[in-house]
C-alpha cells in the first residue's frame, strides 16, 4: 500500500498550542497540582492559625502577625532576613512552586515522555516556553489559594484586616507576575540537571529560598538594587506597593524569563535529550 | 525520494564512536530491518534520526528534508527503548496527550483507531503501570501510530516478550507494514521474525554500515546448499570433500554441501562409494545464518 506523502509544516503558534495543550492536560490530570494548591493554602493557615493558641502551660502563643495581610507580604521590602514573620509570606509559594516544577519536568524525563515530544515536531524553545507558562500558571494558582488560606485563617483567628486595598492588589498581582520569572528559572535548572532528579529538586529549593540574594542583601543592605533579582522583586512587592512596583516586577520577570528561555533553549539544542 | 538518507553520520560518547561515519538509505515504503550486534550503534542511530541525540557530524534527511524540519517530524513515530508513557496515567490519557501534542482534530476517533490496531481496545482505561511488558510495547506502538506517521522507527519492539507477546507483536507489525503504507525501520535481534516482514536490510557493525541490501538481493546472495543424511557421516563427508569445496557437518548429525545445486550428482557420487542417502533436500541459508556468516567473515578480516 502506497500513499501520497504531504508534509505541512506547523507554525510556531500551532506547535506551542499543542505543547501547551499537553502540559495543561497533564497539570489538570495529576493529583500533584491539587496537592500543591492545598499546601499553598495550608501553609498561611498554619502560620496565621498559631496566633492565640493556648500552650499546655496556659500561656498564649504570640502570633507572627497581628494583621492578616502580613502573611501575604511584608509592610516594606525586607531583603535581608530580619525575622520569620518578614520572610514567611506569599514568596514561599515560589519555593513550593520550584519543587512542583522539578516533579513536573522530572516526570517528563523519568517516564521517557520527553522522547515522544521531541520525536515529533516539538522544538526545544516550545518545550521551554510551554513548561514556563504552565508552571507559572500553577504558581499563580498557588498564590490565589495562599491568599484564600490566609484570609480564612485570619477570619478564624480574628486578626486585623485593615489594609490599603490598592497596594494589596498590586502586591499580589506583582507576585503573580513574578511567577513567570521563577517558573522560567526552575525550568532552566531542571533542564540543566535533567538527568539528576534529586539535584533538580535541591537546586530549585535552594534558589527558591532566595538564600543567595538574602546573602547579597546582608552585604549591600536593603537596597533597591536587589530588585534586579527575582527574589528581590518578589520581596519588593510588599504592602506598600504602588504602580512602580508592578512595573519593576513586570520588567524583572520578563527579562529573567527571556534570559532563561534563551539559555535553556540553547542547552537543549546543543545537548542530547537524555 | 528516500524516506531516510544519512551521510557520514557520527556520534561519540566520551571519545568513543557509537556511530562512525555511517551512511544509510531507506527507500520510501520499505520495511527496513536494521541488524547489528549489541552495542553496534543501532539504537544510537535511531535516536539520532529521532532527534534525541545531537550528532557530532553528518547529515540526516527525511523524505528529502532536513530531519529537524517540523513538517517532516510531525509525521515520524517512534518506539525507542520504552513507550514513553506516564505510569500513573491511563492508556487513553497517555494517548490523548500525544494526540493533543500532534494537534489532531478527532482525538477520540484516532485513539480508538490506534488501540484497535494494537488490539488494546479493552485496556484503554487501565493505568499504564498496570500493563504487562507486551502491552506496554503495544501501547508504545499505538503512540507512534498516532497522527498518520509516514515513518515509524521501532527499536527492538519484540525484545523481552514471551511467545504469545511475540506472536501478537508480529501480527501487529505485519498489519502496520502491509496495511498502513508507512516506511518502517525495525531493529531486532530476532532475525527469524524480521526476515518474515523486511523488504530491505542494513547491517551495522561497530558504528559503521557494512552492508545495505534489499530482500531480493539478500535472496540472491544467500548461499544455496544441499542437506543430506546418511549412516556413515564421516565417510560420506570424506567422499564429498573430494568433489566439492564446502562440505560441513551439522549439529543434528547431517551434512551440508554449500554453493551447489546438484542433488543428483551428490547422490550419484555417494552411491558409487557405497553410501546410501536416507534424506536429501535443497535449501537456502536464512537471514540469521547469513548474518552470522557475514559477521564471522568481517571478524576474521578485522583480525
Amino acid at each position: 500500500m502506497t500513499r501520497e506523502l504531504q508534509f505541512e509544516t506547523p507554525g510556531f503558534a500551532k506547535r506551542l498550542r499543542g505543547m501547551l495543550g499537553v502540559d495543561f492536560y497533564r497539570l489538570f490530570h495529576t493529583p500533584m497540582f491539587y496537592i500543591f494548591l492545598a499546601i499553598a493554602a495550608f501553609i498561611p493557615a498554619l502560620i496565621v492559625g498559631t496566633t492565640g493558641m493556648q500552650n499546655p502551660d496556659g500561656t498564649v502563643t504570640q502570633g507572627l502577625y497581628t494583621n492578616v495581610w502580613n502573611a501575604v507580604a511584608a509592610d516594606t521590602p525586607l531583603y535581608t532576613f530580619h525575622d520569620m514573620g518578614g520572610y514567611a509570606n506569599m514568596n514561599m509559594v515560589f519555593i513550593f512552586g520550584g519543587i512542583m516544577v522539578s516533579i513536573f519536568i522530572g516526570h517528563d524525563y523519568k517516564s521517557g515522555y520527553v522522547k515522544q515530544l521531541f520525536t515529533t515536531h516539538a522544538k526545544k524553545q516550545d518545550y521551554m516556553l510551554s513548561k514556563t507558562i504552565t508552571c507559572a500558571f500553577a504558581m499563580m494558582g498557588m498564590c490565589i489559594t495562599y491568599l484564600v488560606g490566609a484570609i480564612a485563617a485570619g477570619l478564624l483567628v480574628g486578626l486585623d484586616f485593615s489594609v490599603n486595598v490598592g497596594s494589596l492588589v498590586i502586591a499580589v498581582l506583582s507576585k503573580m507576575l513574578m511567577s513567570f520569572g521563577w517558573a522560567s528559572l526552575y525550568t532552566f535548572l531542571n533542564i540543566i540537571f535533567r538527568r539528576y532528579f534529586g539535584i533538580s529538586i535541591a537546586s530549585s529549593f535552594f534558589f527558591g529560598t532566595g538564600i543567595l540574594i538574602i546573602g547579597i542583601g546582608a552585604i549591600l543592605g536593603d537596597t533597591p538594587l536587589i530588585n534586579v533579582f527575582l527574589y528581590g522583586s518578589s520581596v519588593y512587592a510588599c504592602l506598600g506597593a504602588n504602580i512602580v512596583t508592578l512595573v519593576v516586577c513586570l520588567v524583572c520577570s520578563a527579562v529573567w524569563t527571556a534570559v532563561y528561555q534563551l539559555l535553556g533553549t540553547r542547552i537543549l539544542s546543543k545537548c542530547d535529550i537524555y | 525520494m528516500n524516506a531516510i538518507e544519512i551521510r557520514n553520520l557520527s556520534k561519540s560518547f566520551r571519545g568513543l564512536y557509537a556511530v562512525d561515519h555511517l551512511n544509510m538509505t531507506v527507500p520510501v515504503g520499505a520495511i527496513y530491518g536494521f541488524i547489528g550486534e549489541n552495542g553496534s550503534g543501532k539504537s544510537t542511530t535511531e535516536k539520532l534520526i529521532c532527534g534525541h541525540l545531537v550528532p557530532d557530524a553528518g547529515e540526516i534527511r527525511l523524505f528529502g528534508r532536513d530531519y529537524t524540519d517540523a513538517g517532516v517530524r510531525v509525521r515520524v513515530g517512534a518506539l525507542i527503548e520504552n513507550a514513553g508513557c506516564f505510569p500513573n496515567s491511563s492508556v487513553r490519557d497517555n494517548l490523548m496527550m500525544q494526540a493533543i501534542n500532534l494537534g489532531l482534530e478527532d482525538r477520540d476517533g484516532e485513539i480508538n483507531r490506534v488501540l484497535a490496531i494494537v488490539r488494546m481496545e479493552d485496556a484503554a482505561n487501565i493505568k499504564f503501570k498496570s500493563c504487562s511488558l507486551g502491552m506496554k510495547q503495544r501501547i508504545g506502538i499505538a503512540m507512534a501510530l498516532l497522527g498518520d506517521p509516514a515513518l515509524l522507527i521501532l527499536d527492538e519492539p519484540i525484545n523481552g516478550l514471551d511467545t504469545d507477546g511475540m506472536c501478537i507483536m508480529r501480527e501487529i507489525l505485519v498489519d502496520i507494514t502491509k496495511n498502513y503504507g508507512c516506511t518502517v525501520v525495525i531493529s531486532s535481534h530476532i532475525l527469524g521474525e524480521l526476515e518474515k516482514i523486511a523488504t530491505h536490510y542494513g547491517i551495522i557493525r561497530q558504528g559503521k554500515m557494512i552492508m545495505e541490501l534489499s530482500a531480493e538481493e539478500m535472496d540472491s546472495r544467500a548461499q544455496v546448499f544441499i542437506s543430506l543424511k546418511t549412516k556413515d557421516v564421516r565417510g560420506a563427508m570424506a567422499v564429498l570433500k573430494q568433489h566439492y569445496t564446502d562440505v560441513r557437518l551439522t549439529e543434528d548429525g547431517g551434512l551440508r554441501v554449500y554453493d551447489v545445486d546438484d542433488t543428483e550428482g551428490i547422490v550419484k557420487v555417494l552411491l558409487e562409494n557405497g553410501h546410501v542417502v536416507s534424506e536429501i533436500w535443497r535449501n537456502k541459508i536464512g537471514l540469521e545464518e547469513y548474518y552470522i556468516e557475514l559477521m564471522s567473515k568481517k571478524g576474521a578480516d578485522a583480525t
